[in-house]
Protein backbone atom coordinates (compact mmCIF):
# COMPACT_ATOMS: atom_id res chain seq x y z
CA UNK A 1 0.00 0.00 0.00
CA UNK A 2 1.39 3.43 -0.86
CA UNK A 3 2.19 5.82 1.99
CA UNK A 4 -0.40 8.27 0.71
CA UNK A 5 -3.15 5.67 0.63
CA UNK A 6 -2.23 4.47 4.07
CA UNK A 7 -2.42 7.95 5.56
CA UNK A 8 -5.78 8.48 3.85
CA UNK A 9 -6.98 5.27 5.42
CA UNK A 10 -5.88 6.29 8.91
CA UNK A 11 -7.63 9.65 8.45
CA UNK A 12 -10.80 7.89 7.27
CA UNK A 13 -10.73 5.57 10.29
CA UNK A 14 -10.24 8.51 12.67
CA UNK A 15 -13.37 10.08 11.16
CA UNK A 16 -15.29 6.80 11.37
CA UNK A 17 -14.21 6.33 14.99
CA UNK A 18 -15.51 9.81 15.85
CA UNK A 19 -18.99 9.02 14.48
CA UNK A 20 -19.00 5.59 16.13
CA UNK A 21 -18.28 7.12 19.51
CA UNK A 22 -21.01 9.74 19.13
CA UNK A 23 -23.44 7.06 17.88
CA UNK A 24 -24.01 9.05 14.70
CA UNK A 25 -24.93 5.98 12.67
CA UNK A 26 -25.85 7.79 9.43
CA UNK A 27 -22.48 9.53 9.24
CA UNK A 28 -20.59 6.44 10.45
CA UNK A 29 -22.23 4.46 7.65
CA UNK A 30 -20.95 6.96 5.08
CA UNK A 31 -17.48 7.01 6.65
CA UNK A 32 -17.29 3.20 6.61
CA UNK A 33 -18.40 3.20 2.98
CA UNK A 34 -15.62 5.65 2.14
CA UNK A 35 -13.02 3.35 3.69
CA UNK A 36 -14.34 0.35 1.77
CA UNK A 37 -14.05 2.38 -1.43
CA UNK A 38 -10.35 3.02 -0.79
CA UNK A 39 -9.70 -0.47 0.61
CA UNK A 40 -12.46 -3.01 -0.09
CA UNK A 41 -10.92 -5.68 2.16
CA UNK A 42 -11.09 -3.66 5.40
CA UNK A 43 -12.90 -6.02 7.76
CA UNK A 44 -13.36 -3.50 10.56
CA UNK A 45 -14.95 -0.93 8.27
CA UNK A 46 -17.32 -3.63 7.01
CA UNK A 47 -18.13 -4.62 10.58
CA UNK A 48 -18.93 -0.97 11.42
CA UNK A 49 -21.14 -0.70 8.36
CA UNK A 50 -23.18 -3.72 9.46
CA UNK A 51 -23.49 -2.37 13.02
CA UNK A 52 -24.76 0.94 11.56
CA UNK A 53 -27.42 -0.78 9.47
CA UNK A 54 -28.58 -2.75 12.51
CA UNK A 55 -28.62 0.32 14.78
CA UNK A 56 -30.61 2.17 12.10
CA UNK A 57 -33.04 -0.81 12.10
CA UNK A 58 -32.25 -1.52 8.48
CA UNK A 59 -31.95 -5.27 9.09
CA UNK A 60 -32.71 -6.14 5.50
CA UNK A 61 -29.75 -4.17 4.17
CA UNK A 62 -27.48 -5.64 6.87
CA UNK A 63 -28.44 -9.16 5.84
CA UNK A 64 -28.06 -8.43 2.11
CA UNK A 65 -24.48 -7.31 2.71
CA UNK A 66 -23.69 -10.24 5.00
CA UNK A 67 -25.09 -12.71 2.49
CA UNK A 68 -23.35 -11.18 -0.53
CA UNK A 69 -20.84 -13.79 -1.73
CA UNK A 70 -18.46 -10.99 -2.70
CA UNK A 71 -18.15 -10.12 0.99
CA UNK A 72 -17.84 -13.70 2.28
CA UNK A 73 -14.38 -13.16 3.76
CA UNK A 74 -15.44 -9.89 5.43
CA UNK A 75 -18.60 -11.42 6.86
CA UNK A 76 -17.02 -14.64 8.13
CA UNK A 77 -16.62 -13.45 11.72
CA UNK A 78 -19.98 -11.67 11.94
CA UNK A 79 -22.26 -14.61 12.75
CA UNK A 80 -23.78 -12.78 15.69
CA UNK A 81 -24.70 -9.74 13.60
CA UNK A 82 -26.10 -11.98 10.87
CA UNK A 83 -28.16 -14.07 13.28
CA UNK A 84 -29.46 -10.92 14.99
CA UNK A 85 -30.58 -9.43 11.66
CA UNK A 86 -32.32 -12.71 10.80
CA UNK A 87 -33.97 -12.75 14.23
CA UNK A 88 -35.29 -9.21 13.78
CA UNK A 89 -36.53 -10.02 10.27
CA UNK A 90 -38.57 -12.81 11.85
CA UNK A 91 -36.48 -15.61 10.36
CA UNK A 92 -35.86 -17.50 13.62
CA UNK A 93 -35.02 -20.80 11.90
CA UNK A 94 -32.32 -19.19 9.79
CA UNK A 95 -31.09 -17.30 12.83
CA UNK A 96 -30.73 -20.49 14.87
CA UNK A 97 -28.82 -22.12 12.03
CA UNK A 98 -26.44 -19.15 11.88
CA UNK A 99 -25.89 -19.21 15.65
CA UNK A 100 -25.16 -22.93 15.62
CA UNK A 101 -22.74 -22.58 12.70
CA UNK A 102 -20.51 -20.25 14.73
CA UNK A 103 -17.24 -21.83 15.89
CA UNK A 104 -17.85 -20.79 19.49
CA UNK A 105 -20.98 -19.98 21.51
CA UNK A 106 -19.98 -16.56 22.86
CA UNK A 107 -22.08 -14.84 25.58
CA UNK A 108 -23.68 -12.67 22.88
CA UNK A 109 -24.64 -15.71 20.79
CA UNK A 110 -25.97 -17.45 23.89
CA UNK A 111 -28.24 -14.53 24.78
CA UNK A 112 -29.51 -14.37 21.19
CA UNK A 113 -29.95 -18.16 21.02
CA UNK A 114 -32.26 -18.04 24.05
CA UNK A 115 -34.39 -15.34 22.38
CA UNK A 116 -34.54 -17.34 19.15
CA UNK A 117 -35.65 -20.47 21.03
CA UNK A 118 -38.43 -18.39 22.62
CA UNK A 119 -39.54 -17.21 19.18
CA UNK A 120 -39.48 -20.84 18.01
CA UNK A 121 -41.59 -21.81 21.04
CA UNK A 122 -38.95 -24.30 22.19
CA UNK A 123 -39.61 -23.30 25.75
CA UNK A 124 -37.92 -26.16 27.59
CA UNK A 125 -34.59 -25.67 25.75
CA UNK A 126 -35.01 -21.94 26.16
CA UNK A 127 -35.56 -22.27 29.90
CA UNK A 128 -32.47 -24.48 30.31
CA UNK A 129 -30.34 -22.01 28.37
CA UNK A 130 -31.59 -19.05 30.43
CA UNK A 131 -30.73 -20.91 33.64
CA UNK A 132 -27.21 -21.32 32.34
CA UNK A 133 -26.96 -17.65 31.27
CA UNK A 134 -28.31 -16.31 34.58
CA UNK A 135 -25.84 -18.43 36.53
CA UNK A 136 -22.86 -17.22 34.51
CA UNK A 137 -23.71 -13.56 33.87
CA UNK A 138 -23.33 -10.41 35.92
CA UNK A 139 -24.58 -7.29 34.12
CA UNK A 140 -27.13 -4.48 34.28
CA UNK A 141 -29.91 -6.53 32.70
CA UNK A 142 -30.52 -9.17 35.35
CA UNK A 143 -34.09 -7.94 36.00
CA UNK A 144 -34.97 -8.00 32.33
CA UNK A 145 -33.50 -11.47 31.98
CA UNK A 146 -35.58 -12.63 34.93
CA UNK A 147 -38.65 -11.20 33.20
CA UNK A 148 -37.75 -13.17 30.08
CA UNK A 149 -37.39 -16.31 32.17
CA UNK A 150 -40.83 -15.76 33.70
CA UNK A 151 -42.24 -15.40 30.20
CA UNK A 152 -40.70 -18.77 29.30
CA UNK A 153 -42.14 -20.36 32.43
CA UNK A 154 -45.58 -18.85 31.74
CA UNK A 155 -45.53 -20.43 28.30
CA UNK A 156 -44.35 -23.77 29.69
CA UNK A 157 -47.24 -23.66 32.14
CA UNK A 158 -49.74 -22.79 29.42
CA UNK A 159 -48.66 -25.85 27.43
CA UNK A 160 -48.58 -28.24 30.35
CA UNK A 161 -50.54 -27.04 33.40
CA UNK A 162 -49.42 -30.09 35.40
CA UNK A 163 -45.71 -29.48 34.86
CA UNK A 164 -43.51 -28.99 37.88
CA UNK A 165 -42.70 -25.33 37.26
CA UNK A 166 -40.15 -23.22 39.04
CA UNK A 167 -41.53 -20.59 41.41
CA UNK A 168 -40.72 -16.90 41.24
CA UNK A 169 -40.93 -14.57 44.19
CA UNK B 1 -74.41 -8.74 19.54
CA UNK B 2 -70.93 -9.00 21.10
CA UNK B 3 -69.88 -12.41 22.43
CA UNK B 4 -69.66 -12.75 26.23
CA UNK B 5 -66.48 -11.50 27.90
CA UNK B 6 -63.83 -14.09 28.49
CA UNK B 7 -60.60 -13.92 30.49
CA UNK B 8 -57.45 -14.59 28.46
CA UNK B 9 -53.86 -14.74 29.67
CA UNK B 10 -51.86 -11.60 28.85
CA UNK B 11 -48.83 -11.80 26.65
CA UNK B 12 -45.79 -11.90 28.91
CA UNK B 13 -43.13 -9.19 28.66
CA UNK B 14 -40.06 -10.33 26.78
CA UNK B 15 -37.00 -8.12 26.39
CA UNK B 16 -34.46 -8.07 23.58
CA UNK B 17 -31.17 -8.23 25.49
CA UNK B 18 -29.08 -9.47 22.59
CA UNK B 19 -29.30 -6.00 21.01
CA UNK B 20 -26.91 -4.75 23.70
CA UNK B 21 -24.19 -6.86 22.13
CA UNK B 22 -24.42 -5.05 18.77
CA UNK B 23 -21.31 -2.93 19.17
CA UNK B 24 -18.69 -1.27 17.02
CA UNK B 25 -15.30 -3.02 16.96
CA UNK B 26 -12.33 -1.32 18.60
CA UNK B 27 -10.64 0.85 15.98
CA UNK B 28 -7.56 1.86 17.97
CA UNK B 29 -5.23 -0.21 15.78
CA UNK B 30 -6.64 1.52 12.69
CA UNK B 31 -6.54 5.11 13.94
CA UNK B 32 -2.95 4.94 15.18
CA UNK B 33 -4.00 5.30 18.83
CA UNK B 34 -2.62 1.86 19.69
CA UNK B 35 0.87 2.79 18.44
CA UNK B 36 0.99 6.06 20.37
CA UNK B 37 -0.19 4.40 23.58
CA UNK B 38 2.62 1.86 23.50
CA UNK B 39 5.24 4.50 24.26
CA UNK B 40 3.28 5.90 27.18
CA UNK B 41 2.72 2.57 28.94
CA UNK B 42 4.07 1.69 32.37
CA UNK B 43 6.89 -0.30 30.84
CA UNK B 44 7.50 2.18 28.00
Amino acid sequence: MSANKESNLVQAYIELNKFCQSSDYERALKAAGKILQIAPTEQKAFHCKIVCYIQLHNFKEALVHLNNSKHAALAADLQFEKAYAQYRLNLPKDALQTVDSAPELTPALKELRAQILYRLEQYQDCYNLYRDIVKNTTDDYEDERKANMSAVVANLGAINPNADLPQFE
Amino acid sequence: LPPPMEAVPCKPLFFDLACNFIEFPNLDDKTGVANKKQGAGITG
